[in-house]
Parts: structure tokens; sequence; C-alpha cells
């Protein structure tokens, strides 16, 4: 059995909607291994972009456990929040690695300059980033701007950067969902095959059946289910 | 919902741009329009003076006692055509109004029309009917200066008809200064107009960031069928509105600003011209008209001019900034007048304004591909997008650095020259003015019969005078005299601009005069030329053995030994300066009572005259130091505004930096030195620039302007002050961001809306 690398136990997270609050979802729980792949499906709204920041440290649940990477986060109990967000920072900095639906990149940097600058604060070696770019099929777009390159050359890109800083989690947020069809295809097939290669876990927020199907684990939030269903 | 209301909810969603909008054109109105009616009131009062004043006569008294009512009507009574002429200071408002009577002006005939035309109608302001004026002095008595009866005579009025006891004088307000005065003013305009300048640039960067923020709404309306020009037509009306509620505000508070600075202006108008600031009634129209075309101008500019703006923005802007600065400094350097070195500072402005962004971003972006760290080139890069898209804010802050910079140089160069001046001036303890119709030679005789003076003190009698000079060949010109003896020691601690072996000798040997720079500067003359030099019919050819600095007044004058005036020399002023040194004070004044016959002899404190002068200088420069202070304070909260608003643009990407395992602190850091490595910049680039505009102003406008110049200083502990007021707003960009990079934690999942992508 491989080792555990993200353990969530009843996590709740609710919303200040005016007067009430609104849960997003509650009493959640989801185990995550090392080489498998978790997707969270659901309407849009339905709080996957919120579960995704909740485990990156972006977002705070109101309680639950949340064990990953080694790094035990007690929200049970109420912690100093400085030092919590030195963890979490720690954590996204050299181990997490997170990607969105779009604008991935730092507009003021060209595609090589932003996959190093990535894995600089990961403290990667720079030499292989010009590598990962070739990897993911955009070596010769190495010195172009964000805004001189296609979508999915961008989110290539944003790929490139995850990988280069060597994570032990990828979180990915809607990775396609601002491509067409034929890209989304293209950039989730890489997205696939070097989660496979390097083994890394993923989880990965998508309101796509066909793409939730092609992850290991399934986890569904469309009706604010309570615990993860694996497959 | 109407159209107006469709546009005007990006205001309702952002009311702090509609404020910032509102502040900028009421600030920009304020400053401009209360200089512009100082200089208005100090232009009208000069032209006043030359107008109805220069080359008149008065009716005076023989035995010195002043004129009065009792005595215009002795005159009328003898059929001569005189008129009442009271000048009244005005309680609490700025300026002197002038109370004539209609009447008595009608017999001045045709003369009598500088009352009526020229625009100086006797109805309006300055000139009231005396009976006013009579009442204004009776209920505001104790100003400073008492209100004084001048009888004007008519050009008809002849010496030989006036009856026993009268005598004609001159009507002079002092020396002619022509041109300087206007000059003075210029430099007022320019102050102006530098203001306006920048005040527009803010204004713009204000307005053209709502614009961008509204193209969506406007494409959006533009779909709904909203033709283009409808739109235009709604904005420009929104403007317009917003303009006329900020600009009459505005010009209000100009006036009242122009109220709390007029007293010390006019004090120093009248120290530098000796003319008086005359009452004027405000204008409204133009100056509204004026700010309204400027708001317009400034915001709608790229409506005006479509398109043309973009092809210069990137090709050869370089150069074209170079251009003009090559072409603005070689301007200043041979300009021939004022007007040219005015025009070489806008140009060398015009050309500073498109360099500096330009060159920050294209440094930092050097910089960024030299460092091999790849945060720092992500630094270096996004410094140089800040540099671009906050290009007018920034250039706005340069300006105005630059100018805050040039003038604390000037002002403090100038306080320090003149109170090391004036303590030279005023080396002699006691200043005593000779009593009217006293013999100042008695009393010199006194003075040398004392052997206490001799041991630690000193002395030296003062004529004040008229004569004429000219350089062979020149038509002669009026000039002031100033007679000393004996040359005491009380004078030879003067620094002189220039001079020969031994001036002081030379000029107690009377082989010799010295001049001031202003006649120096005037004649184009220096040490060893000759001066022809009519004193009350005497001529007189002698070598200038000197050049001495005289601030504070443009007349020429010639300092000379008393020994070469003339017996029948009118003398317009006689005076002592003595340090009594063992001496006691009380006996040297009880001596010179006695000499003279005088019951109270006037004494004054040389100490006292130079706090008053002092003062009445700190005064001069009120104006235009608090003009530039409100426009620092201006400028710096123009960019704080763009600032924050262009880092909410980029919010997203510094949210990616914690997303990329930065904590709060880190993002904030870099946060920090970004908005700092900005104001830095823009600092140390305004640094050049003001010290090269503190050279024009010291080197080429004030002595255009004043027919002086000072030593040019620098004050580097004042650059180090204003680097760190830059470093502060930079602190304050940073600290704003950091609070709303705080506020909201959840990353946004698209950046569609975002703008803010730019490179
Ligand atoms: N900062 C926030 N404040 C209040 N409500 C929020 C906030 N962020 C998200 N929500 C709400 O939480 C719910 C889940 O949002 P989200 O996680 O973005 O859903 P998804 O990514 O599945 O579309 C939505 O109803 C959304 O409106
Ligand atoms: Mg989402």
């Amino acid at each position: 059995m491989s080792q555990v690398v993200l353990e969530a136990r009843e996590l709740s997270k609710t919303f200040a909607s005016g007067a009430e609050r609104i849960a997003v979802f509650s009493g959640l729980s989801v185990e995550l291994a090392e080489g498998q792949s978790l997707a969270l499906v659901g309407r849009s709204g339905s709080g996957k972009s919120t579960l995704l920041n909740v485990f990156c440290g972006l977002e705070r649940p109101d309680t639950g456990v949340l064990a990953l990477l080694g790094e035990r986060f007690d929200y049970r109990e109420p912690e100093t929040a400085g030092q919590a967000e030195k963890r979490w920072a720690r954590l996204r900095r050299r181990r997490i690695g997170v990607v969105f639906q779009e604008a991935n990149l730092m507009p003021a940097l060209s595609l090589l300059d932003n996959v190093r600058l990535r894995a600089r604060l990961a403290q990667q070696p720079l030499d292989q980033c010009q590598a990962w770019l070739e990897r993911l099929g955009i070596g010769e777009l190495a010195e172009r701007y964000p805004d001189q390159v296609s979508g999915g050359q961008r989110q290539r890109a944003a790929l490139a950067m995850v990988f280069a800083m060597n994570p032990d989690l990828i979180l990915a947020d809607e990775p396609t969902g601002s491509l067409d069809r034929r890209t989304a295809e293209e950039v989730t097939a890489e997205l696939f095959r070097l989660q496979a290669q390097t083994g890394v876990a993923l989880i990965l927020a998508t309101h796509d059946p066909e793409l939730a199907e092609q992850c290991g684990m399934t986890l569904d939030l469309a009706h604010g289910a309570p615990a993860g269903q694996a497959r | 919902m109407t159209l107006f209301a469709a546009l005007f909810s990006h205001y309702r969603r952002h009311p702090l741009q509609l404020v910032a909008l509102a502040l900028m054109i009421l600030v920009a109105t304020t400053l401009w329009s209360g200089v512009r009616q100082l200089t208005e009131q100090a232009r009208t009062s000069l032209t006043q003076s030359e107008q109805v004043i220069a080359g008149r006569q008065q009716v005076v008294r023989e035995d010195g006692v002043a004129v009065t009512v009792g005595d215009f009507a002795t005159l009328r009574r003898a059929g001569l055509c005189v008129m009442p002429w009271l000048e009244v200071p005005r309680d609490g408002d700025v300026g002197l109004v002038i109370g004539v009577d209609p009447l008595s002006a009608a017999c001045f005939g045709d003369e009598g029309n500088v009352f009526g035309d020229a625009g100086y109608r006797i109805e309006g302001e300055p000139f009231v009917d005396i009976s006013e004026a009579a009442r204004l002095a009776r209920e505001f008595p104790g100003t400073e200066r008492a209100p004084t009866l001048v009888l004007i005579a008519a050009g008809a009025v002849k010496a030989e008809t006036l009856p026993a006891g009268y005598r004609l004088s001159a009507f002079s307000k002092g020396p002619d200064t022509g041109e300087l005065g206007e000059s003075f003013l210029l430099n007022l305009d320019a102050l102006g107009v530098l203001v306006l300048l920048i005040t527009a640039l803010l204004l713009r960067s204000v307005y053209r960031l709502g614009i961008v923020q509204r193209r969506d709404s406007f494409a959006l309306l533009h779909r709904f069928g909203v033709p283009p020009a409808q739109i235009d037509r709604w904005l420009v009306l929104e403007l317009l509105v917003l303009a006329v509620l900020c600009v009459v505000p505005g010009l209000w508070l100009g006036s009242w600003l122009a109220g709390l600075l007029g007293q010390g202006f006019g004090r120093s108008l009248q120290g530098l011209f000796d003319a008086p600031l005359y009452a004027t009634s405000g204008q409204w129209l133009a100056p509204a008209l004026t700010m309204m075309a400027v708001v317009l101008a400034a915001c709608l500019a790229d409506f005006l001019v479509p398109r043309t703006r973009l092809v210069v923005a990137r090709r050869g802007q370089g150069k074209l900034a170079g251009g003009l600065l090559l072409a603005g400094l070689a301007l200043a350097l041979l300009g021939p007048s004022l007007i040219w070195v005015f025009a070489a500072v806008a140009i060398v402005f015009a050309g500073a304004g498109l360099l500096t962004p330009a060159l920050i971003s294209r440094v930092a972006d050097r910089a960024g591909v030299a460092s091999p760290d790849p945060l720092r080139r992500w630094r270096y890069r996004e410094l140089a997008v800040m540099a671009r898209q906050l290009a007018l804010p920034v250039v706005a802050l340069q300006f105005t650095l630059a100018m805050v910079l040039a003038i604390q140089a000037l002002v403090t160069t100038f306080e320090d020259t003149f109170d090391r001046w004036l303590g030279q001036r005023l080396e002699a303890e006691l200043y005593v003015p000779v009593p009217e119709g006293r013999s100042a030679d008695a009393a010199a005789r006194w003075l040398t019969s004392q052997p206490e003076l001799q041991t630690g003190g000193a002395w030296h009698r003062v004529v004040r005078g008229r004569g004429s000079v000219s350089m062979s060949g020149t038509a002669p010109a009026p000039v002031d005299l100033f007679a000393l003896s004996p040359v005491s020691s009380l004078v030879d601690g003067w620094d002189l601009l220039a001079s020969a072996d031994d001036p002081w000798g030379i000029l107690a040997r009377e082989e010799g005069v010295l001049v001031n720079e202003q006649l120096a500067r005037r004649l184009g003359v220096g040490v060893g030329d000759r001066l022809e030099l009519d004193v009350a019919g005497a001529w007189l050819d002698l070598p200038i053995a000197g050049v001495y600095a005289d601030y504070g007044r443009p007349a020429g004058e010639v300092l000379i030994s008393a020994g070469l005036l003339p017996a029948h020399f009118q003398a317009a002023f006689e005076s002592f300066s003595i340090t009594p040194g063992a001496l006691s004070r009380a006996e040297l004044i009880s001596g010179l009572e006695a000499v003279w016959q005088v019951s109270e002899l006037a004494v004054r404190d040389n100490e006292e005259i130079r706090s008053l002068a002092t003062g009445v200088f700190d005064q001069t420069f009120l104006l235009t130091r608090a003009i530039t202070v409100l426009t620092l304070a201006l400028a710096a909260l123009a960019l704080l505004i763009m600032g924050w608003v262009f880092f909410t643009g980029r919010a997203w990407y510094f949210r990616l930096l914690a997303a990329w395992g930065l904590s709060r602190r880190e993002v904030a850091a870099q946060l920090t030195r970004l908005s700092v490595g900005l104001t830095a910049s823009v600092a140390l680039l305004a640094l050049p620039l003001g010290i090269w505009l503190t050279w024009v102003l010291v080197h080429r406008i004030n002595p255009l302007a004043f027919g002086w110049s000072l030593p040019m200083a620098v004050y580097p502990g004042f650059w180090v002050e204003l680097i760190g007021l830059s470093l502060l707003i930079g602190l304050g960009i940073a600290l704003l961001m950091g609070r709303q990079l705080r506020a909201a934690t959840v990353l946004p999942v698209s950046a569609n809306s975002l703008a803010g992508g730019e490179r």
C-alpha cells in the first residue's frame, strides 16, 4: 500500500450570505494516496474550488481535520493563524502545485521565465525548465510571453510550471475549462501522462463527466454529498 | 434605466474615483486661480502706478505738514485744478482702494480720462468715491498703513500760480521699474502654468483610468444599439457637469487663497517694486472658462485628436524625447529673454516627461534580463510594466518633485544670502535719520569730536538722492545715489561680487565709485570701466572699483564718497549709521539731540530693522512655498490613487504568488519593493531635473527678471527629505494594496473579468 498523501476528516465550510450562513460542504471526508487521482465533480457553485482552496490552505474550513504530506491541520481547535499560514505556505511552495482555469502565468515574464520562477520558489534546479516545456510540446515557445500564445499553450506552460516544481500533490481547478474540446483533451492527456510518469497525486475539479472518468476516484459535490465514494 | 444612469453607474460602484476626479478639478482650480488672481492684481497695480501716477505732480505744504481737506479747499478757492487722492487699505482684504473726487477730476479735462478710460472707471475698484474711502478709513482705523491724503495737480498748475506756503513735488511711487515688474509677474504666470500643467496631467490620469474601466460597458451599450457618438456626447456632458460643479467652488477657494497670501504678497511687491497692491474686482468668467477648457482638453484629448497619439507613443519616442531635451537645454543656455527661457523650461519638461517612464521601464527591463534570479527578474519586469502603465502620474510626481526641489533651493539660497547681505548692510548698531531741516554736517562734526567713539565704535553718514548716469555715448539714465562719508569699517566687510584692489580705499580717496549688480548688468559694465555721473549738474567721470549685491530692489544705484557731492545737492534723505563703542547710547542720543535741538530723536535699532526686513522676505516666498507644497500633496495623492488602482487590477498575480507558496508577509514585501522602487526611481530622476531647474532659476530667470542673481547652491539634505517622501508615497501604496490582499483570500476562478494582464 502506497503512502497516504491527503486525509480529510469531517471538513465543513460555510459562507456568510447576508445574515445567514450557507453550507458549501459539511462532514466531508476523503483520502488520497501517492499516484492516485481524484475528480471533484458537481455543478458550478457546488464548492469544488472552495474545497481545492481548503486543500492548499488558501481557505480555512470551519471545522474538521486535514492531514497532508506529513502536516496535520486540526481545525477543531483554534490554532494561531500565523503558524498554520507559515506551514501552508511552505507546503504550497515546495510540495503542492496549483493550476487554475487560466491566468496561471505572470504576464510580464516569458513562458520559460515563468517556469523558472516556479522552480526557483520550489528550490528545484533551473536547468530542467526548458526540458519541461519541451515535454509539454511547447519548447520552441519558451521565449514568448503569455499573451503571445494560445490558451491551450498557456495551460501547457502552467502544467510545465507545476511539474517543474516536482510536487507531491497537484490541485487542478478546471484546468481546461476555458479551452475548446479538442485542445482540452490534448492538454488533459498530457496531464494524465505526466501524472502517471511522475507518480504524483492529483485532485482535479471539473464539471466534465468524461474528464472525471479518467481519474481513479470521483467525489461528487453536486448535492453536497457528504462523503467521497471511491469507484 | 436611462443611458445616463447606465453610464454613471460606474461611479456609483467606484465613488472614490469620482471623488478623486472632483478633488483634482477643485484643487487645480483653486491653485491656479489663486495664483492668477494675485498676478492679475499685481499687474493691474503696476499698470496703474505707471499710467495714473507716473509723471504727475502733487501739491505739498512748504512746512512739511501733511495736507488736509482744508488745504484742498484753499487751493480750489484759488482757482487751481487739484484733486484729492486718498489711499485706504481695505480691512481684512487685499490691496488698497483709492478715493478720488469725480467732481474735481472734471477740471483735469482730457488728462482726467486716465481715471475713466483704460478700464479704470471711477466707480470700479480700486477707484471709489472719496467719501466712500473716507468712510472706510474711519471704520477701519489703525491698519498697518495709515491712509494718506494727496492733492494731485493738473498739468496746468504751475509753481508760480501756487499760493504762498505750497510747492509742487513729484508724485512718484519709486523708481521706474519698467520691464522688471513685468518679469516678476511673468515668473508668477509661469508658476501658475506649471501648476496647471501638473494638475492637468493628474486629472487626465485619473479620468482615463475610469474610461478604461468603463470600456466594457460602453461596448455593451453599443451592442444594445446606442450609437458611439451618443455615448461620447453623454461623456462630454457628464464631464462638463462635473467641471462646472467643481470649477465654481474652486474659483471661490482660489480667491480665498489669494486673500490669504495677498498681504504678504502685497508687501513683497512693495518691497521689490515700490508699487502698492491695489484692490481689483475679481473676474469670474474668464478663469472659469479657461479652467473648463483645460479640464475638457486634459480629459478628452483622445476624442479630439483621434488615433495620432498611439503612433507617436511607441515609435521614436526616445528620439523625440532626446531631441526635445537637447533643444530645451540649448535654448535655456542661449535664450535672449525671459519668454525664451520659459519656453526652454517647457520643452525640457516635455522631453523629460516623455523620457522618464520609458527610461524607467527600459532600465528595469534590462536589469530584469541581466538578473539570473527569476524572482528578481519578475520584480524588474513588473516595475517596467508599472512605469508604463502609470506614466502620467509618475511624470506628474517627477515634475512636482523637481519644482519643489528648485524652489526650495532658490528660496533657501535667497534667505541665506539675503540674511548675510542684510547683516553687512546693517553692521552698525544704530540708525539715526537726520530730522527734517537739521544739518547733517553739524552732527558729523560733533561725532568726529567724540573720542570715545573712536574706541570700538564706528560711524558713517549716508546721503541718498538721485543722479543720472551714462556710459560714453549713451543717453543719461536716472540712477539712485548712495553717498557715504567717512568710509568706515562698517562697510569694508561687504561681500563684493567683483572688485579692484582696495575698493574702499579708492572710494574714500574719491578715485572711483561702486555700483550695484543691477546697474552693472543693465549697463553691461564691470570693474575698471568708467562711468559718467551727473550729480546735480556736476559731472564726474570715475572708474568702477567694485560691484556690490543689492537684493530686493530693481533700481540701479551708484555708491560714491559724499565728498564728491556738490554743495547744492538736494538730498532725498540723510541718515547716520553708528556703532557707539565706548560712548554710551544715552550719551550719543542726548549729544545729537543737543546738536539738532530736537526733543525726541528717532533712533532705530538695526536689529529691529533686520528682523522686520527678514519678515517681509519670508512672506515674499510664502506664496511660492504654499503652492509647491500643495501641488506636491496633490501629486502624491494622485500617485497613491493610481498605484492603488493599478495594483487592484493586478491583484490576481499577487495572489498567484501566494498560491505559489509565498507567505502573506512575503507577498507584501514584494509589493513594497515594487512600489517603493517606482517612487524611488521617480525621485532619483526628479533630482537632475530639479537641479537643472534651480540653475535656470538662479542663473537665467532671476537675472532676467530681477536684475540680480544669487549664488547657486544645492541642498542635499533636502534631496534626502524628498527621496524620503517618495519612499513614503511608495510605502503608502504598498500598505493600501496589502490591506486589499488580506481582505480577500479567495482566488477568483476566472481571470476573464480582470484587466491588469499588461506586460
Ligand atoms: N468568498 C466567498 N464568500 C461567500 N461565498 C462564497 C465565497 N466563495 C465561494 N462562495 C460560494 O460558495 C459556493 C461554492 O463556490 P465554488 O467553490 O467557487 O464552486 P465551484 O468551484 O464548484 O463552482 C458558491 O455558492 C459560491 O457562491
Ligand atoms: Mg470553481
